[in-house]
């Protein structure tokens, strides 16, 4: 026979409390010397007589209302913006920085949210150091136009480097102090939906010495102004640049379809030496594929990079393209390619483990070569490797990539995505963007 | 040993109590007793620590596998009681289709001739909102769709509110409104909340700001969701397992409630899966003998494919946003293991979102994360909510789409026919696992039912086999009357309780008893259980 009804309306489990409970009120019941349940509706107030004997106030776990007092006062987001704008900024260093930290001031509230401020000064555990501001318009014209000043100061004291050429040694590795400072303006047109035009100009001025790191020789007692061109003299550079983007990913932060298309030709004009003028042409493609409805997808990318040094001059090393480490050739240490020239293809295969975690299968190949005329899928420096994205809202906030190579095995966590999206004008990304 | 003293204790009791009888002279009770007045305090939950105490612990009583633990909340009928939870509606009332589309509150759209007094804010966020007074002194939320995504989560609130009423649940009035920003007038001393919510004063520029962020139409006017404020004290949601400790009307533990362990289909047939603790509502109402709590499931926002502030996920009902089986599966099989869910198509309407039925498998379905509610149902729990879910017919779904209304036809038709058929599979799935045999009455000395499975086309008439007996209430015994094997009610000479034992040659494991009471002249059917493979008490 199933259950019976009384059973079924009114405990029928096996649970002890509700056991205990039903014991309870038939006890109370006879207690109070009132006659059994007739009817349902008393055996439904006999049960509510008990809970209201039992009645206390509703409480939460000392652990939920911590949560729940994190997100009421919104202390995340108090914590990430700062007091009035003020706050800690973490890494946003180049790779090889060590970890690094600073203060921060960003609005992007100021007029009504059409101008964005922004200033910070970090240091790493490698005393590296940058310093950094910058003033954007970024919605003007109805969004079609911005408009953005920036100025910084890096001093990178350990950048690695192990001579020009696609056949430099692993055995090979230096390390030199970089410091430059930049002043840059840059304005962007978007004339119609997905498309953007825009040019910039500045200025930079760079000064390469000795590291400062013990366990590294300096670039400068195993290569000379031959071998690393501009490593004995420096200069200042007035430049511009011209790019265009073409940009129809679904969603920048975190694209799964579409792609992004960016062209950027720069100019650095030499104004102290007289020797070290050159062109650079960047062109960075990315092509996603999504199937089954994007919880798949294929993220390819292409990236090259090429110098053209005017007349007789050169292109000193340190703004030489650079391939190694976690944004290009996994399974490479940091910069562990530099040339003239530089091209990299990307290839990964991404999958939804569950909604916060992606994973990832990846092929990279790319090479330096001197001379334009050695393009091509000759003698590739390949890496394949896996990873896992660590998603939030559609936004890769965390990764671990782990690239293998005849050279050795390249364990990464990064706090961006692996396709780092192309950042226009020279000032802050070149040559370390 | 206190288990051996209380059942002793327990045996005594029940010789002087009369426990073990199973119907009471006032089966089958309709309506909950009249609540008792509460005071309770307002309380409110973390949906963080909601999601990961779901998601890596699932409270509540489980349900067992060896011997089923029923619904609780129920009449002998097998309904929940009309009250605080839930009531019968369309299926025991058929409404009629301008009925279904004033649902659930006729005239209690917001004022559109007078001004709108915007008493509070949500500035910060994607989808921003407020609060406004209408001319007739109304409350209601304002809240808008995402750019990208016009009329998308305003017509899933409207038509997921609209169907979880007239399943009987308790829902805000939600309506569709365009209106001028001219209407909206700023109330004295409103407040907002910056994003780090600092509350300072509200200015005609945020409520610029606000407009700003929100797709205009052509003719100027801008549409949202107008959700009349629920009568009575907020005093913040409930959970989907145990009760509310200072309520002492809410005596069933929640996971054991038929009406939340058979929303699982509910939720399933409009895709409602956001429906978590955080999406419901306690509040304080008065009634004849005082304020009691009443229960209320809210934001039907993310639901028919939309995920509020843009599409859902495609992964949206086909799995937990965590689930460590899946997870490992996914893991291990580098993504080769392409969940069904994934091979879903879904419109090219911007107002509709990732909503289909081709994929759509009612008992694979999931919300967002584990509900203990859900994960306790039973075939009878199933049966119970699939029977007024298949009850809605097309006319009915279509007038119900209608009140979103959405300017691409196209929306309105791809909802209404994702909902029709999303209703016919929730229907064959359910019918299969209990005989859909329902609405048992007596006429002309028989006992006659409906077969719902054919009524609604989801399946042949099944052949269906009576056998009576005399049943011993007071001894929860039956004792077979040998020669009635009819539909034709037995020989009732004298007051008294009988039972008919329905089956089917072409399901053996199914059986559904009808129990009558003879009274008088007044003979009635007062209980109806169903039983099936596996459950308490199924024959095998």
């Amino acid at each position: 026979m199933p259950l019976s009804s009384s059973e079924q309306a009114f405990g029928g489990s096996s649970n002890m409390k509700a056991f205990c409970a039903r014991i309870a009120a038939l006890m109370l019941t006879a207690a109070v010397g009132a006659s059994p349940a007739q009817t349902r509706t008393e055996e439904i107030e006999a049960a509510r007589d008990l809970k209201a004997l039992r009645a206390r106030p509703e409480t939460t776990s000392s652990l939920e209302n911590l949560l729940l007092q994190v997100k009421q006062r919104k202390l995340i987001e108090r914590l990430s913006y700062g007091y009035n704008g003020l706050r800690t900024q973490f890494g946003a260093m180049a790779t090889g920085s060590g970890f690094a930290a600073g203060p921060q001031f960003f609005r992007e509230d100021l007029a009504a949210g059409r101008i964005r401020v922004n200033a910070s000064a970090m240091i790493s555990t490698r005393s590296w150091r940058k310093y950094e501001a910058g003033i954007l318009a970024p919605q003007l014209a109805a969004g079609r136009i911005s408009l953005g000043v920036e100025a910084g100061k890096r001093d990178y004291r350990s950048l690695e480097f192990y001579g020009t050429g696609p056949d430099s040694q692993r055995t090979g590795r230096t390390a030199y102090r970089h410091e430059d400072t930049f002043v840059e303006g840059i304005a962007a047109f978007q004339p119609v939906r997905n498309f953007r035009l825009g040019a910039s100009v500045g200025g930079l001025w760079v000064s390469v010495g000795p590291t400062n790191r013990k366990d590294l020789a300096s670039t400068e007692d195993v290569f000379n102004d031959s071998s690393a061109p501009g490593l004995a003299e420096q200069t200042d550079y007035l430049r511009h640049s011209v790019f265009s983007q073409f940009d129809y990913r679904d969603d920048p932060a975190g694209p799964k379809s579409g792609g992004n298309y960016v062209f950027e030709y720069t100019w650095y004009n030499d104004r102290s030496a007289g020797a070290f003028s050159f062109r650079r042409s960047d062109l960075d493609v990315q092509q996603y594929i999504p199937f089954f409805n994007k919880t798949r997808r294929l993220a390819l990318r292409a990236r090259m990079s090429m110098t053209e040094p005017a007349g007789g001059d050169r292109v000193p090393f340190y703004l030489q393209p650079r391939l190694g480490g976690s944004d290009d050739l996994r399974g490479f240490r940091p910069y562990r390619f530099t040339d003239r020239n530089a091209i990299v293809y990307n290839a990964e295969y991404r999958w939804e483990i569950f909604s916060g975690l992606d994973g990832a299968l990846f092929f990279d190949a790319g090479k330096v070569m001197p001379r334009r005329g050695q393009l091509s899928f000759a003698d590739l420096e390949v890496s394949p490797g896996f990873g896992l994205r660590f998603n939030a809202r559609n936004r890769t906030f965390m990764r671990v990539d782990v690239g293998f190579s005849h050279e050795g095995v390249g364990v990464w966590l990064k706090f961006n995505d692996s396709f780092l999206p192309r950042l226009f004008g020279a000032g802050t990304r070149q040559p370390l963007y | 040993m206190r288990r051996l003293a209380a059942i002793v204790i327990l045996l005594g009791t029940c010789a002087t109590a009369g426990f073990g009888r199973k119907f009471h002279d006032d089966d089958p009770l309709i309506r909950e007793p009249e609540p008792r007045p509460v005071t309770v305090t307002p309380r409110k939950i973390s949906d963080y620590y909601d999601f990961f105490w779901h998601t890596l612990a699932t409270p509540g009583e489980k349900q067992r596998v060896a011997k089923p633990i029923p619904a609780q909340g129920v009449n002998t009928l097998g309904d929940p009681l009309d009250g605080a939870w839930w009531e019968r509606r369309h299926y025991w009332r058929r409404l009629s289709l301008a009925e279904l589309q004033s649902a659930p509150e006729k005239d209690a759209a917001p004022a559109m001739d007078g001004d709108w007094i915007v008493v509070s804010a949500k500035t910060e966020g994607i989808t921003p909102g407020f609060v406004i007074l209408d001319r007739n002194k109304k409350r209601y939320f304002v809240k808008f769709d995402p750019t990208s995504n016009p009329e998308m989560a305003t017509g899933a609130d409207k038509i997921g509110s609209t169907i979880f009423h007239v399943l009987g649940y308790h829902v805000p009035a939600n309506h569709i409104v365009s209106f001028h920003p001219e209407m909206l007038k700023l109330g004295a001393g409103v407040t907002v909340e910056d994003r780090f919510g600092r509350k300072r004063k509200m200015t005609p520029e945020d409520l610029a700001a606000i407009l700003s962020r929100v797709r205009r139409e052509s003719n100027g006017r801008y549409r949202a969701t107008a959700s009349l404020a629920v009568p009575g004290k907020p005093i913040g949601p409930y959970r989907y397992f145990g009760t509310r400790a200072d309520d002492p009307n809410d005596i069933v533990p929640h996971e054991h409630r038929r009406d939340l362990r058979g929303m699982h289909l509910a939720a399933a047939f409009v895709d409602h899966d956001d429906s978590r603790a955080i999406n419901t509502f306690d509040a304080l109402v008065e009634g004849p003998s005082g304020a009691f709590v009443k229960h209320y499931q809210l934001d039907f926002g993310s639901s028919l494919g939309s995920g509020t502030q843009k599409p859902n996920s495609p992964r949206s009902g086909g799995e937990y946003l965590f689930g460590w089986k899946e997870a490992a599966r996914q893991f291990f099989t580098f993504g080769l293991a392409v969940p069904r869910w994934a091979h879903a198509s879904f419109p090219q309407v911007d107002s509709v979102g990732r909503f289909e039925s081709t994929v759509f498998d009612p008992d694979t379905w999931v919300p967002e994360y584990p509900n203990p509610a859900f994960l306790n149902r039973l075939p009878d729990d199933e049966f119970w909510i699939a029977k007024q879910i298949v009850n809605l017919r097309d006319e009915e779904i279509r007038a119900i789409v209608e009140t979103a209304r959405y300017s691409d036809p196209k929306a309105a038709d791809w909802v209404a026919k994702c909902l029709i058929e999303r209703r016919d599979k929730i229907g064959r799935a359910a019918f299969r696992k209990v005989l859909p045999i329902d609405r048992f009455e007596l006429r002309d000395g028989r006992l006659e039912w409906v077969d719902l499975a054919a009524v609604y086309g989801l399946g042949t008439a099944l052949e269906i086999r009576v056998r009576w007996s005399e049943f011993d209430n007071e001894r929860q015994s039956a004792a077979p009357l040998q020669g009635e094997q009819s539909a034709q009610l037995p020989e009732m000479r004298a007051d008294g309780y009988w039972m008919a034992t329905l089956d089917s040659p072409a399901r053996p494991d199914q059986t559904v008893q009808v129990y009558v009471r003879k009274r008088g002249e007044r003979t009635q059917i007062i209980g109806v259980e169903r039983t099936w493979k596996g459950c308490a008490g199924s024959a095998s």
